[in-house]
């Protein structure tokens, strides 16, 4: 990263106890560069909104330092946002209380933030009465007119329903671009991390497992834990065998199924075969050049925008996305068999040790 | 007996209030604070001193006079002091009424607001005293439930007073008291001129205060 580093985290060990139980978050190295958005991505409980108050100060670690050589405001948003009493306006001012500017500058700062989340035409209403997305771009408003060299953001989509997290997302990555802000966020939403993500870092159980530029992380997770919460749901057991397809190597599922793939592994390796979705190519024809056998359909849900097709392919279920009412999306039925393939270079191979959680900690330890 | 002048009704009232504030200013002063530290902090012991707010927000007043009673009799441990029968005695006895009302309602206002509500002002990066400032106007409208509640629960009281000043005239005497022995010397006229006093002074108080709440609305 050619950016300067603005927040460092080293060697992180945060323990918090609570009634029911403990919780321990470790995470070696983690950087946050001046002008990049980091994406923190894990599912539920595996520690992003708590990574993100050591990032902010407000949980001190046992272990390990976060430094910041940030020259401005760091600040952050909250996953519920909580309005204090009085107008919009009123909540974005508190945000300067202690700070000395001109009445101006204030203004202007304002007006400017309440503009740039589109809530300038509700700046006088009480904020209790607002909705929930209106809350979240106050929120959004008053952590930007702080003009902040680091922003946090915790989940800053959680509750909107898809389009409010559609428009928000689209306001936030415009004002993060405008700005030139630092930012680390927290989301288990993929669809929102790819929108504004340069680098993403997956969480999974109080460990940061591996941090990278966002399509390196997503094309090429290292572990099927990783790889599920990145979204690359098609996972499947093979073996590399010797044989070779062209410049490709070939993985073996089964004595009938054989897949294609450019990532160079020893003959005799168990692997895991991970292909993401929308590189996973469906034809009720022959197929592609880069065939990897026959499935039949077995599920078709029509979200209206997208469509998710459930495969069954060699014992496992496979999926992939079409377009809502566009080719081949209009005339798949459950029961229809299909033929699939996917280009080589999607295929990523993450080998399987005979320990399980140690090759995931190997492979998390060379991703970091 | 003759009935009470107007000059007596208007002492009598002048005593009450000489009583009632001073207690309740010191009320505020020392729970407000109480309150606010109590509902941020977390530490050990803080769900029995809550339960002990709790409490002394429901104990019985006639039990607070016998406390300070007992405490500021000769015999006492302040007893040197020569308070019982005072105008001191009094306001010790309605401070320790209203205390737990002002620390109890205080510390649920500060309870009620939002769990990262603190956290959220803190990385705005809002200084201490701005943050007490805003903790404050945040909670505004409870604060004002309590003044209203510690001075209705003062002005109306009368065991206590009773207790711990005797209702000896031109010295302790308030109208709670005065309308107590009116009543119990069946001078039920002059009972009810002052307790239409007291009923006026409390319409006008905690009107005032409610008045001043409901602006806060806005």
């Amino acid at each position: 990263m050619s950016q300067a580093t603005i927040l460092s985290v080293r060697d992180l060990r945060v323990e918090l106890r609570s009634r029911r139980g403990s919780f321990v978050l470790t995470a070696d190295a983690l950087d946050l560069c001046a002008r990049e958005t980091l994406v923190i991505l894990g599912p539920n409980g595996s520690g992003k909104s708590t990574l993100m108050r050591v990032l902010a100060g407000l949980e001190r670690p046992v272990g390990g330092k976060v430094t910041s050589a940030a020259t401005g405001p760091v600040t952050m948003v909250f996953q519920r946002p909580a309005p204090l009493a009085g107008s919009v306006v009123h909540n974005v001012r508190v945000a300067f209380l202690g700070k000395k500017r001109s009445g101006a500058e204030l203004r202007d700062r304002i007006d400017e933030a309440l503009a740039r989340f589109q809530i300038d035409h509700l700046a006088q209403h009480r904020a209790a009465t607002l909705s929930g997305g209106e809350l979240r771009r106050l929120a959004l408003a008053r952590a930007f007119a702080l003009r902040p060299a680091v922003l946090l953001l915790d989940e800053p989509f959680a509750g909107l329903d898809a389009e409010g997290q559609a428009a928000l997302s689209l306001d936030l990555r415009r004002a993060i671009s405008d700005t030139g802000v630092a930012v680390a966020m927290v989301t288990h939403d993929l669809r929102r991390a790819m929108l504004i993500a340069d680098r993403i870092a997956v969480l999974i159980d109080g460990r940061l497992a591996q941090v990278g530029r966002r399509d390196d992380v997503i094309e090429k997770p290292s572990t099927p834990e990783i790889a599920r919460v990145v979204g690359m749901t098609n996972l499947v057991q093979g073996v590399v065998v010797k044989e070779r397809r062209g410049d490709c190597a070939l993985v073996e599922i089964d004595a009938r199924h054989r897949i294609a793939t450019r990532t160079g592994l020893a003959p005799g390796t168990r692997v895991w075969v991970g292909i993401r979705p929308e590189y996973l190519k469906v034809d009720v024809g022959r197929g592609d050049v880069d065939p990897i056998g026959k499935g039949v359909v077995r599920e078709v849900v029509n979200d209206g925008v997208a469509i998710t097709v459930q495969l069954d392919w060699a014992g496992t279920e496979l999926r992939t996305y079409l377009m809502a009412g566009r080719g081949l999306a209009r005339t798949l039925r459950a029961g229809v068999p299909v033929s699939l393939s996917a280009s080589p270079e999607h295929v990523h191979l993450i080998p399987v040790a005979s320990n399980g959680s140690a090759a995931a900690s190997d492979a998390s330890r060379r991703a970091l | 007996m003759n009935p009470p002048s107007i000059g007596l009704l208007i002492e009598i009232t002048a005593r009450t209030l000489a009583v009632c504030l001073p207690a309740l200013v010191i009320s505020l002063a020392v729970g407000l604070p109480i309150g606010i530290a109590v509902g941020r902090r977390r530490f050990a012991g803080r769900g029995a001193l809550v339960s002990l707010i709790n409490t002394g927000m429901g104990a019985p007043p006639v039990v607070v006079g016998l406390l300070v009673y007992l405490a500021l009799e000769r015999n006492g441990p302040f007893g040197n002091l020569a308070w019982l029968y005072s105008g001191q005695a009094m306001i010790l006895a309605q401070l320790l009424i209203a205390l737990p009302l002002v620390v109890g309602i205080t510390l649920a206002a500060v309870g009620s607001l939002d769990e990262d509500w603190e956290l959220q002002v803190r990385t705005l990066g809002v200084p201490p005293r701005w943050r007490l400032w805003l903790l404050v106007r945040e909670i505004r409208l409870s604060l004002l439930a309590a003044v209203i509640t510690a001075l209705g629960g003062i002005l109306s009281e009368v065991g206590a007073v009773q207790m711990v000043g005797g209702n000896i005239e031109g010295e302790t005497r308030v109208l709670t008291t005065a309308i107590l022995m009116y009543t119990q010397m069946g001078e039920f006229e002059h009972a009810l001129g002052s307790a239409a006093v007291l009923i006026g002074l409390m319409l006008v108080l905690t009107g005032l205060l409610t008045a001043v709440q409901q602006s806060g609305r806005a």
